[in-house]
């Protein structure tokens, strides 16, 4: 399993690398606009083939990039109601502070369950092997914070449900 | 604290505050709310600073649970068995209460340990009160004359306008638990902690304890029950209660934790969403410095800058300079 996690994963910091390469482009309609055209396709010469790459059916990211912006989408396993639930929380927690975050897109794209958008702004900020390991990383942890999660409650189930049922001994 | 502890602790400290300093005359006029619904309020008068008022107002029955006169049936018994000459009730109860209980503080007994443990009982009143028929019911079960009531189903309060029942058996007691929780997320980790009830039964150690079980339907002892009774959002908990979980000194705290199993699975469903929280804020933290580390760093390069070339002085400065 954790090695399939490490394939999707190495695909999409290859497909990342290759995908973004984005430059200043000011709107061909208003003059003095300068706007992510991923998010508005305005004119289909400036978008470029999008990319979905899929581990399986239920975990799946969608790279779509256009010439001054890039948005990545990411759908997150959610084998039962709990870990629904609970994946639920944990990205409407993070998407509620897009702020801090810079290039997370405040609501996730239909379909899926959290979305980046990064423009050439963020391009010329940050370094962009190290936004693409952030990318990575923030995945792995989402994984990672989800399945933690779900064991913590488990874990306080069973220690609840004892301590009650002792009290009869 | 993972049990909830019977007694008010707000009361408790006012009682011993005020057996402390009982000649000084305070006056005092409190109220207060409890979880499920139960309100208390406490008055004490200059004049008489020895009596005490206690009202207490219990959630709302709902319409198969058996109140008489505004009280469970037996609360009153119990009232009396329990504290004796210090407590009289007042007929009727002070508006918009179901009981108002008189203190009389100077009839406590001298004994500093007896003492202390009936204003433990007195601040249990909730304990009392709303647990009177459960424990009247398991007390038959524990002396096994529970034949006459065979069959028969009992509601007993312990939630505004929800209850949960009781069936007698041969030798046994069905204890059933409709579970309804008002937020989604509430439900859903409810339903997985009372799953885990049934897995911890079967570990080695709660042979003894009483056998648990969840079902998402109404169990079929249930049936014939109100619809309005048998709709629950978080399935349907079943204990067994066997007379060895009710003799003796174990009964009062079988009859406490039977009515608050309720509030006892919320308040850890409360705790683990607190719990989730501090957990995701530290994520966020974490994750926002990994993206941090993306921004190459600013300060650090203005100094290399700054120590490869030369400070430009304004004209000012370079004045200040030759003049020092």
């Amino acid at each position: 399993m954790a090695n399939t996690l490490r394939l999707y994963l190495t695909c999409i910091r290859n497909t990342l690398e290759a995908a973004m390469c984005l430059q200043n482009f000011p709107c061909q309609e208003v003059e003095r606009h300068n706007k992510p055209e991923v998010e508005l396709k305005t004119s289909p010469e400036l978008l470029l083939n999008p990319v979905l790459i899929c581990r399986n059916e239920a975990e799946k990211c969608l790279i779509e990039t256009s010439i001054n912006s890039l948005r990545i989408s990411l759908k997150v396993k959610q084998a039962d109601e709990l870990e629904n639930i609970l994946t639920k929380k944990f990205l409407r927690f993070l998407s509620m502070r897009a702020e801090a975050f810079q290039v997370l897109r405040r609501k996730p794209v239909q379909g899926y369950d959290i979305s980046f958008l990064i423009t050439n702004y963020h391009y010329e900020d940050m370094q962009k092997h190290k936004l693409i390991d952030f990318i990575v990383q923030f995945m792995e942890d989402i994984e990672k914070e989800i399945s933690e999660l779900k064991m913590s409650v488990n874990t306080r189930g069973r220690l609840v449900a004892t301590e009650f049922l002792k009290q009869f001994i | 604290m993972i049990l909830l502890q019977s007694h008010s602790r707000f009361l408790l400290q006012t009682l011993l505050n005020r057996v402390q300093n009982l000649e000084k005359g305070v006056e005092f006029d409190n109220h207060w709310v409890e979880f499920d619904d139960v309100r208390y309020h406490i008055q004490v008068s200059l004049k008489n600073p020895h009596i005490l008022l206690l009202s207490v107002s219990l959630p709302t029955p709902p319409p198969e649970a058996i109140f008489f006169g505004g009280l469970p049936s037996g609360a009153i018994e119990a009232i009396k068995a329990a504290y004796g000459v210090i407590v009289q009730i007042l007929d009727p109860p002070r508006d918009g209460f179901n009981l108002t209980l008189k203190l009389n503080l100077s009839k406590l007994p001298p004994d500093e340990g007896y003492k202390h443990a009936l204003l433990v009982k007195i601040a249990s009143i909730r304990e009392t009160v709303l647990g009177a028929p459960l424990r009247v019911i398991l007390k038959q079960l524990a002396a096994r004359t529970a034949a006459s009531n065979m069959d028969r189903r009992f509601a007993i309060v312990h939630r505004p306008n929800e209850s949960f029942f009781l069936v007698p058996q041969v030798g046994k007691m069905m204890v059933m638990f409709p579970m309804r929780f008002k937020d989604s997320i509430d439900i859903v980790l409810a339903t997985s902690f009372l799953q885990e009830f049934v897995e911890a039964r079967r570990t080695a150690g709660l042979n003894n304890a009483p056998s648990c079980m969840w079902s998402p339907s109404p169990p079929l002892e249930l049936k014939g029950a109100p619809a309005e009774t048998l709709s629950a959002n978080a399935g349907f908990v079943t204990f067994v209660i066997y007379p060895r979980h009710v003799e003796g000194k174990k009964l009062d705290r079988t009859v406490w934790s039977l009515s608050t199993f309720h509030t006892y699975v919320s308040y850890h469903v409360k705790c683990s969403e607190g719990f989730m929280h501090t957990r995701m804020r530290r994520r966020v933290e974490s994750l926002i410095q990994a993206l941090d580390r993306a921004k190459p760093e600013l300060e650090k390069s203005k100094k290399t800058v700054l120590s490869r070339s030369f400070k430009r002085m304004s004209l000012k400065e370079g004045r200040i300079n030759s003049d020092s």
